[in-house]
């Protein structure tokens, strides 16, 4: 105790620093992301939305309305299911060509590797966006936008769930002379099945709702009624949408879940055999994939004929050369920053929002708000925040936030249930209150948990915040549709570039960090 | 008053009955120590003192207060009048000793002083006056997860210290010290609630220093009150009795007691 009265803690000044590190970054941020909360309570904006919002009761009942909506119900199913069909068909063999699972020698493989990365860097609207100025409008360019890109993830999956099983038995029938695919199917696949089942059926829900998301750009479906409705500013005819596509994700999660659980506990001595329920299974799935065939017509045939082949070959090479003039990177440079700023601060507002909706009681009345939230895709909140405080990328800074905090408030509010509840109670019981007590209690021992969530997700709301613009929430997104619209393919091209670029840093990105996080 | 328990029952919610028809008050100032086998029921009688626990029958008084859990407020300014010490130091690992520390006046503190108090501690010299005086003045800027069992178990005690309650329930605050620094952990405590007039009740593991130390002894056995005497008063049969046939019985007595001091040590300042 010789210096009693010069302590000083060690970590101010680094606590200092970053905080002022903060503001230096966060600043410009909020600048590039035009961020202006009065653009919520701005009358002539109120106007807007609230006429929408108060439309939205009662929800559009006619007969007609509700024909069409189950034919559009019907159609987003069957665009997931045959997405996927086709999504497997591109998967499994770039699953098989890239995978180093039995193979002494695993080659560079860059023309396999470099496919999967243009699959997987260029998000399914924008292969949407293309088909449908190939296509037309319709379901037949959300199938093919799925495939493309949802091939490209599963083939990434797979290979990974093929590399994680025990390699040692497959590696054994290699030894003893059996080719590789035999190899795989023999030694790899009973050990890989389930998750590779339990995948694919979660992407099929993810499917689900992005088929609905590529109806904006008119690939068919719930999104294209959903986006007809919003542009005619038609509240009832949206809340009906609204409500069966929430509905339909209900159930979807509820059938994947079951699904997973299902393959999950059979026992691994009949994961391979197939028992009657099994067959009943196989059965409905192919009723649902044929009968989504049927339902969607489309001739996939024509697809490939000489004049569509043709007609491709002149609409991509429109895309070449891409526009490189100073002027244009200048303003892709912009969109980058502008689609970063979105991503950070929506992130940043939805880790703030979930944290006060975990914390917050009643439970059921949260966890149902928090649902909705969650359950309403990005792009859907883009096109209502568009309206409560006009284009731009304040907009998409919302929507994203809006989504996010449904899905940070569940994670959060599961960390929280599960932290120590002593050091809780030890500061309630000195009279501190509830969230006191959390500051100081739990927060401590949750925070990496909560930062690594939150990190998850702005990998995924970097990607999303991309092409949100297609709606017109600002970043990269907005100027890929505006060149599109202008037919301007050059200067389209060079924003996939960017878009490409984007998603390769981010995968680097995250793969870096999560090591650094391990570590 | 500092404390009045009238026929108290306590029933835990799975039906086991840890005290039946308990009387027990302390006044003001007074230190007590509170002896009996493991199952006794020490902890929960400490968990009714401090409100943790709800009297299943019977009155129960604190710090001239009936304890009423609907009035959150006042509930809370009498809980920041009690301060707790645990046989496990709950302490978040991942927080620094001076935060943790700092966390005994929460409920004293207005709200903006205990948020800012996370990004820069209000009170540095507070938490590095009362870690002093439990030989941890080095750990001040340490985290909690670097420290011992017997280190942390002082950690919790110096936040009590800082909490500066008027009525002290300490449950086996030195189980995790060695013999030497036990005994003077105990008179620290000792010394801080005489010079603030404050009560305090300890269950103890270690007979001996209850003796040695507490002028008023309550043993406790099978949820009741064996006996209640000043020190001088309580026999070695008396002891003897209170811990027979205890259920775990493969330490014997003697481990508790091995010299009965009938006049407490004097009080070193």
């Amino acid at each position: 105790m010789t210096n009693k009265h010069n302590h000083r803690d060690p970590l101010a000044a680094k606590r200092l620093s970053l905080c002022l590190a903060v503001i230096l970054l966060v600043w410009p941020l909020l600048i590039a992301a035009e961020f202006n909360p009065r653009a919520l309570i701005d009358p002539a904006n109120l106007k807007v939305i609230g006429h929408f919002l108060w439309a939205f009761l009662p929800p559009q009942t006619s007969t007609d309305f509700l024909i069409e909506l189950f034919n559009a119900t019907m159609q987003t199913i069957a665009i997931a299911t045959v997405g996927m069909v086709f999504a497997m068909l591109i998967g499994i063999p770039l699953a098989y060509k890239i995978s180093s699972v039995c193979r002494t020698y695993l080659g560079m493989q860059l023309l396999p590797r470099g496919l999967l990365t243009l699959l997987r860097g260029i998000p399914e609207l924008v292969w949407a966006l293309a088909f449908v100025r190939i296509l037309g409008l319709g379901p037949a360019a959300g199938i093919l936008a799925l495939g493309l890109t949802y091939g490209g993830m599963l083939a990434k999956v797979y290979a990974e769930i093929l590399e994680s099983v025990d390699q040692a038995p497959a590696n054994a029938l290699i030894a003893a002379g059996s080719p590789r695919p035999l190899a795989m199917l023999y030694g790899l696949l009973p050990l890989a099945s389930k998750e590779l089942i339990s995948y694919t059926v979660y992407r099929w829900e993810c499917a689900l709702r992005a088929s609905v998301v590529m109806g904006f750009v008119g690939a068919g479906g719930l999104g294209q009624l959903m986006d007809q409705a919003m542009k005619m500013l038609n509240g009832g005819e949206a809340c009906s949408v609204l409500i069966v596509f929430l509905g339909l994700v209900f159930l979807a999660d509820k059938l994947s879940a079951w699904l997973r659980d299902f393959t999950a506990t059979t026992t691994s001595s009949n994961a391979f055999a197939f028992n009657r329920l099994h067959m009943v299974l196989a059965f409905m799935l192919w009723i649902l994939v044929l009968a989504s065939f049927h339902l969607l017509q489309t001739d996939f045939s024509s697809l490939f004929s000489f004049e569509a082949l043709q007609t491709m070959a002149r609409f991509a090479s429109g895309f070449f050369p891409a526009d490189m003039s100073s002027a244009w990177l200048t303003k892709i440079s912009y969109g980058i920053w502008q689609t970063l700023a979105i991503s950070v601060l929506g992130t940043v507002c939805a880790a703030v929002a979930g944290l006060l909706f975990a914390l917050c009681k009643p439970r059921l009345i949260v966890n149902f708000f928090l649902n909705v939230c969650r359950s309403v895709p990005e792009m859907v909140w883009a096109t209502i925040t568009v309206l409560a405080v006009g284009l731009g990328p304040f907009a998409g800074t919302l929507a994203l936030a809006l989504h996010t905090t449904g899905v940070l408030g569940r994670l959060f509010a599961q960390a929280i249930d599960n932290a120590p509840i002593q050091p809780i109670n030890a500061l309630k019981q000195a009279g501190a209150t509830s969230s006191l007590a959390f500051l100081y209690a739990a927060l401590p021992l949750i925070a990496p948990q909560l930062l690594a969530y939150t990190l998850y997700r702005w990998e995924m709301n970097i990607r999303m915040a991309a092409i949100l613009g297609f709606v017109g929430a600002g970043g990269l997104g907005q100027l890929l549709y505006v060149s599109m619209s202008l037919m301007n393919y050059a200067q389209a091209s060079s924003v996939i570039v960017a878009m490409l670029f984007l998603s390769i840093l981010v995968d680097q990105a995250s793969a870096w960090l999560r090591r650094f996080m391990q570590a | 008053m500092s404390f009045q328990l009238d026929h108290i029952d306590y029933v835990h919610a799975n039906g086991f009955t840890a005290l039946t028809d308990l009387s027990l008050q302390a006044k003001s100032g007074e230190q007590i120590a509170l002896i009996g086998p493991s199952g006794a029921g020490k902890t929960t009688l400490l968990s009714l003192i401090g409100t943790r626990l709800k009297p299943t029958h019977g009155r129960l008084t604190v710090l001239n207060q009936t304890v009423d859990a609907d009035n959150k407020r006042a509930l809370r300014h009498l809980r920041s009048q009690i301060a707790s010490i645990y046989q496990q130091p709950p302490l978040p690992g991942r927080q620094r000793v001076v935060t943790a520390v700092l966390a005994g006046r929460l409920g004293i503190w207005p709200a903006w002083k205990s948020l800012a108090s996370l990004l820069y501690p209000m009170d540095i010299d507070g938490a590095a006056n009362v870690l002093s005086k439990v030989h941890l003045s080095e750990k001040l800027f340490d985290c909690c997860d670097q420290l011992s069992g017997g280190q942390l178990q002082r950690v919790g005690m110096a936040r009590v210290l800082y909490q500066q309650g008027a009525l002290v329930l300490a449950d086996e605050p030195v189980s995790a010290l060695d013999p030497g620094l036990a005994l003077a952990m105990i008179q620290l405590l000792q010394q801080d609630a005489r010079e603030r007039k404050a009560t305090l009740i300890s269950s103890l593991h270690s007979v001996d220093i209850a003796l040695s130390c507490f002028e008023r002894i309550v043993g406790l056995r099978d949820g009741q009150i064996a006996f209640d005497l000043p020190t001088q008063q309580v026999t070695p049969q008396m002891l003897d009795h209170l811990y027979a046939n205890e259920s775990t019985a493969h330490h014997s007595t003697t481990d508790r007691y091995t010299t009965v001091n009938r006049t407490p040590v004097p009080h070193t300042a």
